[in-house]
């Protein structure tokens, strides 16, 4: 193990989090990511045993999950692998296919609450998406306060925002702003 | 006092309010020009530009007179709407455009004046002297002529945006929209019911009528409660749809807390972009006036508005409730408004009606074949002249109500350019071919005002659009009745010597549009402009449509044949901070921030935007007075021993695939093919055009795997360039992009000393020259394992390694490096000092890579391959380009204290300097402590053979010009053996 200190996407030591009314926001640090996309003419692989969802859809195990994010390509999503060499461990799950370490590309951030509608009205203020459509076991790729980020919805209480990295202060801050004035 | 009884007010609620510093009250329920008028003001504001004393004219967003400056402090607001200002305790108004009191304002004078300010004035007046007109002319004209003043201070307030989603978007929550609401949310669709008003009803809130039976305010709240009761439902109330755009996106504006005091934890409006499968626009219409000499004065109003404040808001427009009031109209309507205020007991002096068959419905004097011809009253109308016949007649009069007809309110239907169409019927513009694709137009909007048929006709439109989207509705029981026969009699003016007013709020007159016919300003759009009719605040509602009749009888054509100016988004006013959605100062646009950021800040490093990026500028020590020293020494610290700066705003695009070679030498104009794995390369890029347009480096870390980096400014372009080469020229390459420029926090690590820094962190990897050369790459690990990829490239000049590491890590690692380093005179150094060194060095960067030059000109024209083709590889070798001889070159002021200036244009000893003359001009320029003088890069017209000789820099911007020495670009180490070291 390196003898460094990891810095979270929004430069702290541990994940933040805030509630405003039943809405609770916080950053996920320990989720891990990389892409797989397949070569041309490759069978679909089933990495970790996750059948791969087609266009729009999320799919999840108890600890690894895959986003679809075009033609042939997908995020694989784990749990507790963030510090870890996690596009390595695809790979092996996927050897002819091509994976990029994508951890640290994104950052990852939970909304959660028992009111799914809470998370719909929120949404109402950060995205262009019809909130009735952001269904659990669905993925978006979209732009929030003109950020690109990948919108994942693994259940009803939970929404899940993947945003570029270096954006982390920036969506933290129309996030918990939004959540603010919603519980005002 | 003229509160009457009746009225939708809260009268067991008593709300204390200030305007001009006097204190009133109202009532919940009541607007801040219902509460005026109920408290005997009359007089609320003066006009745009003669400075005529004006009351309120409309009950609605349409005002065109009584417009306030709202709330004090930083939370002032000019330019509001006494009649759309909900009540509030402790609400704080102003009256504007004055000076001194309201009463007596001084620039009434100008109403004096007013031969002299017709319409055009301005263009024949302050023609010359031309140097006047910014300094003089211009600040005397709009402080004269402005509206109400801003408060000059930060908006205290919050804003926010968001999106809805509908199956079915209604304008307006008036009878028409209600049906539609009601028929559409009954059928299970998705609606949204918007309506700018606080109360739904529209105009069903300012009639006696009853409504099947019941009074309609009972059987709005009835359709209310089901429509609250509905999931699919919801309703915007204080909501103004104020755009159509494309792809039915409709803009609206939520006001929040408009209605209170101070926002609280709210915001204060929230901007709405609302996609809608389909949409009623049921926006009610607009009553038109009919102009008379001296129209304008307080007490005068429209007759529905009149009708509006007596019964919604039991409100009658004159200042003692004795005193009389009467109607001038040209239709059965106004005369309603005359039946409405006889039922409050309101004295009424008569009708006059412009139509000799004027009907009479009820006991009140009718003036039938009559017209209004002037009015009195310094401060407030006191009396009318009445016209028959030709004989006039002067009557004691205190409020005027006035009807010549409604205009549809169609604006949204020609947001897309849609063309209006006069319908000789309802004798009104009705919405034309080419509206917004998906909207229905209802009720009162498509002249089907009247109750009953506004009713049938939203729940008929709303059946209509629904089946557009396959969605089946049934048209719900509503009342229906009995519609009367309106006829109205097409009267557009009374004719006067005297000015009667069109356009009140920009005080344009019917003389204005006749002066605008003479002048042959005939066409609506030269009207438009050349008066200033319809240019307010209030868009011309009230005005437009007469306007154009009025230009129609002078010019002898038609109305169809005159035509109208199209309408445009925003429907009615919206606040800036409002599209601004809430951004403001730091959150104005998303910022991107390195992984080291937290530890630059914590050196105390000034930082600066980079696009989005904020980047270290440099980092100021304890003594350093000037940006200069600090960069002085952080430059100098490189040089000497080693420096730290994160470049991981320099993009990063993983590229993989069996054709990942071919790929990359097809979109680099020099060889990729040949690279070896673990190599690293400088690679140009060319646009199709044959200019350049980014560099970097592609580093090999496997057979079929690279690592492309781009310069910061161009990340997000070349990835995209390289995304639409991949997918849309090259689809049978089997080659996958992603990018990596967040993933990987990237370090600079620069000096001679870099490589006895970096091997105190690595494990166990020779760095020595021979294993890991110049542009050498390896994976590898550092600080007890964690992965890592080391690239040996210099931007400096100097040794240099870019460390990357995943990003999370980007920061303890600096931390490591700073430490590791403190022996080693390790030197935080920012993107100023990074620009010194490698000017000094003489690589290019963004300045010399502007769009405008070739590979020649910076020197690199042999790296355009011709051994292979790549994008923009032939367009580089055409005349154009091949021809040009510019070529990068260094330049050093003759006279050492003299500083390059980038910008600067360079020409011959002796040339005159102009443009004729012009060989090249200066690109990048910094004070070098290497070279101990300003130095700088440009490109000059073969200034690859002129080295040596002396060119002059010319920066006629400020008057200056400098001797400049043409040097080679190298500064430092030309034949680069400290990067080889």
């Amino acid at each position: 193990m390196p003898d460094l200190t990891p810095l979270t996407a929004l430069g702290h030591d541990q994940p933040q989090s805030v509630t405003y009314g039943n809405l609770t926001m916080g950053d996920c640090p320990d989720l891990a990511l990389a892409s797989l996309t397949l070569r041309r003419d490759a069978p679909v692989p089933l990495p970790f045993g996750l059948d791969l969802p087609g266009p729009g859809g999320y799919v999840a195990s108890a600890e690894v999950a895959a986003i679809w994010t075009g033609p042939r390509q997908w995020m694989i999503e784990a749990k507790a692998k963030g510090c870890t060499d996690f596009a390595a461990q695809v790979k092996a799950q996927a050897p002819d296919a091509i994976v990029t370490e994508q951890t640290d590309g994104w950052a990852a951030f939970d909304i959660t609450s028992p009111d799914g509608a809470a998370i719909g009205r929120l949404l109402e203020k950060l995205v262009n998406i019809d909130p009735g459509t952001v269904s659990p076991g669905t993925a978006s790729r979209t732009s929030l306060h003109h950020m690109n980020v990948l919108l994942v919805r693994p259940d009803p209480c939970c929404l899940r925002i993947w945003v570029g990295r270096s954006f982390a202060g920036s969506l933290w801050h129309a996030v918990i702003g939004a959540a603010a004035r919603q519980a005002a | 006092m003229t509160r009457i009884t009746g009225g939708l007010i809260d009268r067991g609620t008593s709300l204390s309010f200030t305007f001009d510093g006097k204190t009133y009250s109202g009532h919940p329920g009541d607007t801040l020009a219902s509460a005026l008028l109920a408290n005997g003001v009359r007089l609320m504001g003066r006009s745009f530009k003669y400075h005529r004393p004006r009351g309120v004219f409309a009950a609605g967003s349409e005002e065109p007179n009584a417009m306030v400056e709202l709330r004090e402090g930083a939370r002032r607001e000019p330019n509001t709407r006494a009649t759309v200002a909900e009540l509030y305790e402790g609400l704080v108004a102003k009256s504007q455009n004055r000076v001194g009191p309201l009463s007596c304002d001084v620039l009434a004078v100008n109403d004096v004046l007013s031969p002299f300010f017709a319409a055009g004035f301005y263009y024949k007046t302050f023609m010359w002297p031309r140097a006047f007109w910014e300094k003089l002319y211009e600040p005397v004209i709009r402080r004269a002529a402005g509206l109400g003043q801003l408060s000059m201070q930060a908006d205290p307030d919050d804003y926010d945006s968001g999106f809805l989603h509908c199956d079915l978007l209604v304008i307006g929550g008036g009878a028409a929209g209600l049906a539609a609401a009601l028929t559409a949310g009954r059928a299970g669709a998705r609606v949204l019911l918007a309506d700018e008003d606080f109360r739904l009803g529209g105009r069903l809130l300012s009639e006696r009528d009853p409504l099947g039976g019941i009074p309609a305010v009972d059987w709005i709240a009835g359709l209310e409660a089901e429509l609250d009761s509905l999931p699919n439902v919801r309703i915007l109330r204080r909501t103004t749809v104020f755009g159509a755009y494309d792809h039915g996106i409709y803009g609206a504006v939520e006001r929040v807390a408009d209605h209170l005091k101070t926002p609280g934890a709210q915001v204060r409006q929230s901007l709405w972009r609302i996609t809608a499968k389909r949409t009623v626009l049921a926006a009610g219409a607009t009553e038109r006036h009919i102009p008379f000499a001296d129209n304008d004065r307080p007490g005068i109003m429209l007759a529905g508005a009149m009708r509006s404040y007596a019964n919604r808001w039991a409100v009658t427009p004159q200042a003692h409730a004795a005193d009389p009031v009467a109607i001038f109209t040209n239709n059965d309507d106004g005369h309603r408004t005359a039946l409405d205020l006889m039922a409050q007991d309101v004295p009424v002096l008569g009708v006059i009606d412009t139509r000799s068959d004027a009907p009479k419905l009820g006991d009140y004097t009718l003036f039938p074949d009559a017209t209004v011809t002037g009015s009195k009253g310094r401060l407030g109308l006191t009396q009318i002249q009445i016209t028959r016949a030709g004989q006039s007649t002067w009557v004691d009069c205190a409020a005027l109500g006035v009807s010549g007809g409604w205009n549809p309110n169609v604006h949204l239907t020609s947001h897309h350019r849609g063309r209006l169409v006069w319908d000789a019927a309802t004798q009104s513009f009705l919405p034309g071919p080419g509206g917004p694709e998906g909207m229905h137009v209802a009720g009162a909007a498509a002249g089907r005002g009247q109750t009953g048929l506004a009713l049938a006709d939203g729940a008929k439109a709303a059946v209509a659009a629904l089946a557009q989207i396959g969605m089946s509705a049934s048209l719900p029981e509503l009342p229906a009745p009995e519609a009367t026969a309106d006829i109205l009699t097409l009267y557009w003016h009374v004719p006067s010597k005297k000015r009667a007013w069109v356009d009140f709020q920009n005080d344009v007159t019917v003389k204005d549009i006749a002066l605008a016919h003479q002048e042959n300003m005939r066409p609506v759009e030269h009207l438009k402009r050349w008066t200033t009719l319809g240019m307010a605040t209030d868009q011309g509602k009230t005005a437009n449509v007469t306007a154009l009749a009025v230009m129609a009888e002078l010019s002898g054509k038609s109305i169809p044949e005159t035509g109208t100016t199209i309408f445009r988004p925003p429907y009615t006013g919206v606040a800036i901070s409002t599209l601004g959605g809430g951004d403001s100062g730091d959150s104005f646009r998303p910022r991107r921030l390195t992984p080291t950021h937290s530890w630059a800040a914590a050196r105390g490093a000034v930082f600066t935007e980079v696009g989005a990026w904020m980047r270290a500028q440099y980092y100021p020590q304890t003594g350093e007075t000037h940006w200069r020293q600090t960069v002085d020494r952080e430059a100098k610290a490189v040089r000497a021993g080693v420096g730290l700066c994160d470049v991981t705003t320099l993009g990063k695009i993983d590229v993989q695939g069996a054709d990942a070679t071919t790929f990359l030498n097809r979109v680099y104009a020099n060889m990729m093919g040949t690279l070896k794995v673990g190599r690293v390369r400088y690679g140009l890029m060319l646009r199709e055009d044959g200019f350049l347009y980014d560099d970097g480096t592609c580093a090999r870390l496997a057979e079929d795997h690279y690592v492309v980096t781009t310069t910061t400014g161009n990340a997000g372009l070349v990835y995209r360039n390289l995304e639409f080469a991949r997918q849309c020229m090259w689809p049978e390459l089997d080659v996958h992009l992603i990018s990596t420029t967040d993933a990987w926090a990237q370090l600079a690590v620069a000096g001679p000393n870099a490589r006895s820094l970096l091997s105190r962190i690595v494990d166990d990897f020779d760095l020595s020259n021979d294993a890991f050369p110049f542009m050498a790459c390896s994976t590898l690990t550092i600080c007890n394992g964690l992965r890592a990829r080391l690239f040996r490239i210099s931007f400096s000049g100097e040794l240099a390694y870019e460390l990357a590491v995943p990003a999370r890590y980007g920061n303890a690692v600096m931390q490591r490096l700073a430490e590791q380093g403190a022996d080693l005179g390790v030197t935080p150094y920012g993107i100023e000092a990074l620009s010194v060194l490698r000017i000094e060095k003489g690589h290019a960067a963004g300045a010399e890579l502007n769009g405008q030059t070739t590979a020649d000109m910076i020197g690199l024209g042999m790296m355009v391959s011709r051994k292979k083709d790549s994008i923009g590889a032939v367009m580089s070798r055409r005349d154009g380009l091949a021809q040009d001889s510019r070529r990068m070159v260094g330049l050093q002021p003759v006279e050492p204290t003299h500083t390059v200036t980038p910008g600067a244009h360079l020409f011959a000893q002796g040339d005159p300097q102009d443009m004729a003359h012009d060989q090249g001009w200066i690109t990048s320029a910094c004070y070098s402590p290497h070279v101990g003088s300003s130095i700088g890069l440009g490109f000059l017209l073969q200034g690859d053979n002129r080295m040596g000789e002396i060119v002059i820099a010319a920066n006629p911007l400020a008057g200056e010009t400098t001797q400049l020495r043409i040097v080679p670009s190298h500064f430092v180490d030309p034949e680069g053996e400290r990067l080889r070291a």
